[in-house]
């Protein structure tokens, strides 16, 4: 599944970019995200993702690698996780952008999901519509985080 | 196999809905068990607890009271399938009963499990929404009614609260030029596409509603369609069901899967309503 | 499978007193135990079979007070104080009953598997009307699939047998 969010920060680059690698307050953006851990910073990075749709719930304890960096422009990640309860595997491949304009900044992403396993039974449009909902507010809540803290 | 789960069995409303808020989401409402039953065995969900709600007095009822029709949410889809209350004046809802699944799960499952379990891919939601249903919803000392419009929140979520136990389903009673009509598409084993429609006819057609299911996550009121039809007479209305059609697929929210691309399912829906509407008139 | 009966004090046994095939029968189940998995199980009853295991295919219908359902989802305690019929308790006294006949006669299965499933349904099926159009029939049994014989036969078993079972009646 591919994803591809664009949102619009009243907020420098310099910022928005020194934003994405405080980890902890990054990670409290993502829906669903707690425990975040730094392992080997600036590349490796645990959390564990708790979704909810309807009665079933997923929790992935998680590990982000960052794969490519350009300072103040591009991030390349990779995150993958695994819930043995249910028997499922999750793999995001995330490329986010960062552009100026004017005084806001552009963060972009795209993004690609795997579900793989038991979850899938459920559907490819329920996963496909809860995925592209925790991405549409995770985007939100980078954009107040940064324009809410001034 | 099924993991291990003690069964509670409450004689009341009231007992039930103590032990749904004690124990939360370590414990489920089982009835017929016909989606519940499948998902666990899957390993999707686990539970400590099943509440076998079999034992509740007075929800397997079929009757007529102040005007409507109050349906127990344990009838079977097979009860309400036969029920000659509802044959005669909700034609449509007994034919969508007869309809769902199989012989097997039409002789166990029920009206309220199936609304209640919310799967997208469902049948009854759609036409309740179109008949103006009332899910009434029940605590241990409280009771309220949840418009059916405003009943499906989400895939798998309806807007009862965790200790809440849906009762019974209002539907009033038709007047005598109301008419409706239910279609359905799908190959798969459940239904891709669902559309319902209902109006009163009298020289034109009043009173519309259009619903749409199975397309998108939960069954919903497609408001723009209707007001494309409201108040017309019943050429000028049929002269509009295509644009009705267009407008109820653009809101039936489709996502493309196995069930067919967006744009298949939004085409199917705009000829099902056509055909619905065509069928409510004759 | 057979189970080994580890008594927990803290294991909740539901007793289950129930009449099968004609005859009483009294067990323990957990809450959790499958219909199924007790008759073929427990209770040595073969002819019912897990296939699909999820209420689609219908090769694991039983009759239960002589309705048909899905046993390998139907939790096992569900039939305390209720009768239930299974493949096995359909000929009497070693003759076999009209369904079973006709399915023989006019060529109804081929590997057999659906067989026990799609007979004990048409009984049901003929039990509630006796005399069903073919629209009728097929929509009752639209629940049990068959990957042999392409429903030809099976439809002709089952109109022959209603059309005998009608003559004796």
């Amino acid at each position: 599944m591919q994803f591809q969010k664009e949102v619009e920060i009243l907020a420098p680059r310099e910022k928005v970019w020194e934003f994405i690698w405080d980890v902890d307050r990054f990670i409290a953006c993502v829906p669903g995200c707690k425990e975040a851990k730094t392992i080997d910073p600036g590349k490796r990075y645990a959390a564990t993702m708790v979704e909810k749709v309807g009665p079933f719930k997923v929790e992935f304890p998680t590990t982000i690698e960052v794969l490519e960096r350009e300072e103040l422009t591009r991030i390349k990640a990779q995150a993958t996780g695994a819930d043995n309860k249910i028997g499922s595997r999750m793999k995001l491949d995330l490329d986010v952008h960062l552009r100026e304009d004017g005084d806001k900044t552009i963060l972009g992403f795209v993004a690609g999901v795997d579900i793989l396993g038991k979850l899938a039974a459920l559907g490819h449009g329920i996963i496909k519509r809860k995925a592209d909902q925790v991405l549409d507010e995770f985007a939100q809540a980078v954009k107040t985080k940064l324009e809410g803290d001034g | 196999m099924l993991r291990r789960f003690r069964l509670e069995e409450p004689e009341s409303v009231a007992e039930a809905a103590e032990l749904l808020g004690r124990f939360g989401e370590s414990a489920k409402v089982y009835a017929g068990g016909t989606e519940l039953l499948l998902a666990m065995k899957e390993g999707l969900v686990q539970y400590e607890r099943l509440i076998n709600v079999k034992k509740l007095t007075g929800l397997s009822d079929v009757t007529s009271a102040d005007g409507a029709f109050v349906i127990g949410a344990l009838c079977t889809h097979h009860q309400l399938e036969n029920s000659p209350v509802l044959k005669d004046k909700l034609p449509a809802l007994t034919k969508l009963e007869q309809n769902v699944a199989n012989v097997r799960v039409r002789q166990v499952g029920t009206i309220g499990g199936n609304l209640c379990f919310a799967e997208p891919h469902a049948d009854p939601g759609t036409l309740l929404i179109a008949l103006g249903a009332k899910m009434i919803a029940e605590k241990a000392s409280s009771k309220r009614e949840i418009a059916a419009e405003d009943f499906f929140v989400d895939a798998y979520e309806t807007a009862l609260q965790a200790d809440e136990v849906l009762t019974k389903i209002h539907i009033p009673v038709p007047v005598p030029n109301a008419r409706s009509a239910y279609l359905k598409f799908g190959y798969l084993e459940r239904p891709s596409v669902g559309v319902a429609v209902a109006f009163n006819l009298n020289g034109g057609v009043s009173g519309v509603k259009i619903a749409v299911g199975c397309a998108g996550p939960a069954p919903r009121r497609v408001a723009e369609a209707e007001a494309l039809l409201e108040g017309k007479s019943k050429d000028e209305a049929l002269r509009h069901v295509a644009e009705a059609g267009a407008s109820a697929g653009r809101a039936a929210q489709a996502i493309s899967d196995l069930h067919g691309s967006q744009e298949y399912k939004e085409h199917i829906v705009g000829v099902l309503l056509k055909r619905a509407f065509q069928s409510a008139l004759s | 499978m057979a189970k080994a009966m580890i008594k927990h004090s803290d294991t909740q046994w539901i007793p289950v007193s129930f009449t099968l095939n004609g005859r009483l029968q009294e067990i323990e189940v957990e809450p959790h135990e499958l219909l199924l998995d007790v008759v073929r199980d427990q209770l040595g009853l073969t002819g019912a079979k897990l296939s699909c295991d999820v209420e689609v295919c219908g090769a694991c219908t039983l009759l239960v007070d002589g309705r048909p359902v899905s046993a390998c989802t139907t939790l096992a305690f569900e039939v305390r104080g209720r009768s239930v019929l299974t493949i096995e308790g359909l000929a009497q006294d070693g003759k076999l009953h009209p369904l079973q006949e006709a399915f023989i006669e006019h060529g109804g299965f081929q590997c057999g598997f659906c067989t026990p499933g799609m007979i004990l349904a048409a009984k049901a099926l003929l039990d509630e009307n006796p005399n069903p159009s073919e629209a009728e029939l097929k929509h009752f049994m639209h629940g049990n699939i068959c990957r042999c014989t392409g429903y030809k036969k099976i439809i002709e078993s089952i109109m022959a047998a209603a059309k005998k079972m009608r003559a004796k009646a």
